[in-house]
């Protein structure tokens, strides 16, 4: 038995700071002050972990331990490194959300830390039944959060919703599992490898169907079209305060693993499913974009423009391993804009509020510029301006793509973020150019919501303009 | 494995539909159809039923059903450590030993929260005050 705890030091540390937070929390009650602390160690001690994995592990010293079941390697690590902090961030920006709930609060923070477990361990899964479990912690995590006000009977349709299609698309994840393991006979993402590049498969059929199921259980939970169906009411009925991480999180933590079941395990299969990924992009970018354009909620277009940024990210994808660089700078700048994004609609629509309206943010910049600003600038960044990492994004997977001969992927990228701009546009236009209404007042920002939203948009602007270190950086964040 | 060792499963499938299907179907054949009142009730003699069976019941039921799955769950994961006990020696213990206190701690926190009293009236008087109602955004 490999044991090495720096393996599993990430999932211990927020595994004893939620304990520490839910006993001291029902035995004393100290309430929403000492909430904070547990979680901000756990988040801090976990980041740590990742780190010194990253330092230790990347590159060549990759290796994986308690029975070939994790990974240390650039891959996970990096993960870690952007899922820990964004589940903190969410703590942030959720935290009006926190207090409103009374004793419970403490419940939304132990589910949150819970879920950041089960993203990363997904990400640093050497094993598929590891990384089912991971899904699941991280999936039923999400769905609780997801209806947590009780009271809203939408928030309650967007659980249920979110739960049934999450547990179907789990259950064809598993089933693809038991497919693959029929056909290879192991379970282990390196065997799967090992087994494919050494052994000429006469009749592949099984291993075809439990590849297309792997595929379609993982597209149902990164929200690509034609799996995209409960993004919009889930993210719509849930509450503002939760949205932002539940996005942020789903799409981190989905293409971790997709990467590494399909570059990775399936990586000698590359021709067999890089075709269906590249067909699920094109449908993703053109179906999002074009649904995006007629919502009349902030949160449902963003709903609709996060298929469609799920659709750009495969199409990193379809350059198998030699994409995932590119693809991890995509999921990593997006996943804090769309952090940030919900975050601007929880405070100007109401943290414990599902829908949004666009008349909201009509005139929003003369009731608050300074969250119109904000909204604005995230808006061209998922538009994908230069001079924002939404551009670098954009500009890093399409490279992937034609190297990876993908052409047309990139013709219909290009057209339909041009005609994305038109919705992300609009709600700029809403903000600047129309009068508010004459009864809305100023907009009073919470702090954890400044603190998210200042660091988002100094790090969009900031990777925008110079990107090269995190690009060069990401070269090492390649799985084992 | 040849799809042949699963020939004694079709042909028991095959009998046992088969056996439901002829004894259903003939006594609809065969048997006098001449339904009465009193032949469709539940039950032909004793005390005339006042309610429907199917009624709402209180939400408690779901959450000791769902308690009760948790604590369910650790038993199979115990059998499953148990029948490989002396392979894993003190890994063994020590992970189980780690998952039941995880158990332990649902277990403190769940009672503490109330979540085992029956009587609602004096759960809710433990149920902790709301810390801070939420301000509505500047109206």
């Amino acid at each position: 038995m490999n044991m090495n705890l720096l393996a599993v030091a990430p999932e211990v540390i927020v595994v004893v700071a939620v304990v520490a937070l839910l006993m001291i929390d029902v035995q004393w009650r100290p309430g929403p002050v000492w909430w904070a602390i547990a979680a901000a160690m756990g988040i801090a001690g976990a980041t740590a972990a990742v780190a010194l994995q990253w330092v230790d592990y990347r590159g060549a010293d990759a290796a994986s331990f308690f029975s070939d079941m994790i990974a240390i390697d650039g891959f996970g690590a990096f993960a870690g490194m952007v899922i820990f902090p964004l589940a903190g961030l969410g703590l942030m920006a959720a935290w009006p959300l926190i207090r409103s709930q009374g004793g419970r609060g403490a419940e939304f923070v132990v589910l949150v830390l819970i879920a950041a477990t089960g993203a990363h361990l997904m990400a640093a899964a050497a094993n598929l039944i590891m990384l089912f479990v991971g899904l699941e912690v991280f999936s039923i995590s999400l769905y609780v959060l997801a209806g947590f006000t009780r009271e809203r009977v939408d928030a309650d349709e967007a659980a249920l919703k979110y739960f049934l299609l999450g547990a179907v698309a789990s259950a064809i994840f598993l089933y693809g599992i038991a497919l693959v393991y029929a056909s290879t006979g192991t379970t282990s993402i390196g065997g799967i490898a090992t087994y494919l590049r050494s052994t000429i498969l006469l009749r592949p059929g099984v291993l075809m169907a439990g590849m297309a199921m792997l595929l379609v259980g993982l597209a149902f939970k990164v929200s690509a079209a034609p799996f995209h169906m409960w993004a919009p009411d889930v993210y719509q009925g849930a509450p503002g305060g939760v949205t932002g991480f539940l996005a942020a999180g789903a799409k981190v933590a989905g293409f971790a693993a997709m990467a590494r079941v399909l570059a990775v395990a399936l990586g000698g299969r590359i021709d067999d499913w890089a075709p269906a990924v590249a067909v699920l992009a094109a449908v993703s970018i053109v179906l999002g974009t074009l649904l995006a354009l007629v919502q009349s909620d902030l949160k449902r277009m963003l709903a609709y423009s996060s298929v469609a940024h799920a659709g750009f990210i495969l199409t990193a994808l379809v350059a198998g391993a030699n994409g995932i660089p590119d693809m991890w700078f995509y999921v990593a700048t997006y996943a804090v804009q769309v952090l940030a994004a919900f975050t601007v609609a929880s405070v100007v629509s109401g943290a414990t509020q599902g829908r949004a309206p666009l008349s909201d943010y009509t005139g929003l910049a003369s009731r608050s510029p300074w969250l119109a600003g904000m909204l604005g600038l995230l808006m061209l960044a998922m538009a994908g301006i230069p001079l924002t990492a939404g551009f670098v994004g954009k500009a890093a997977v399409f490279r992937s793509a034609i190297d990876a001969d993908y052409l047309w992927l990139v013709i219909v990228g290009v057209v339909s973020a041009v005609a994305g701009l038109f919705f992300y546009l609009r709600v700029i236009v809403l903000m600047y150019m129309q009068a508010a209404d004459e009864e809305s007042g100023h907009i009073p920002v919470p702090g954890g919501a400044r603190v998210v939203l200042v660091a988002v948009g100094v790090l969009t602007v900031l990777i925008g303009v110079v990107p090269w270190p995190l690009l060069t950086w990401l070269r090492d964040a390649l799985p084992l | 494995m040849s799809l042949s060792a699963y020939l004694p499963i079709a042909i028991m499938a095959l009998l046992a539909s088969g056996f439901a299907a002829i004894s259903l179907g003939l006594s609809r054949l065969i048997a006098p159809h001449n339904p009465t009142p009193e032949k469709l009730d539940p039950y032909e003699c004793g005390i005339v039923p006042l309610q429907e069976p199917v009624q709402r019941f209180p939400v408690k039921f779901y959450l000791v059903a769902m308690l009760f799955v948790i604590f369910d769950v650790e038993i199979v994961f115990l059998f499953a450590w148990a029948v490989r006990f002396t392979q894993l020696g003190w890994y063994g213990i020590g992970a189980v030993g780690i998952f039941t206190l995880l158990l332990i701690e649902t277990l403190v926190y769940v009672w503490k929260r109330g979540a085992l009293d029956w009587n609602v009236a004096r759960r809710s008087r433990r149920r902790p005050a709301v810390v801070e109602p939420l301000t509505e955004k500047a109206a």
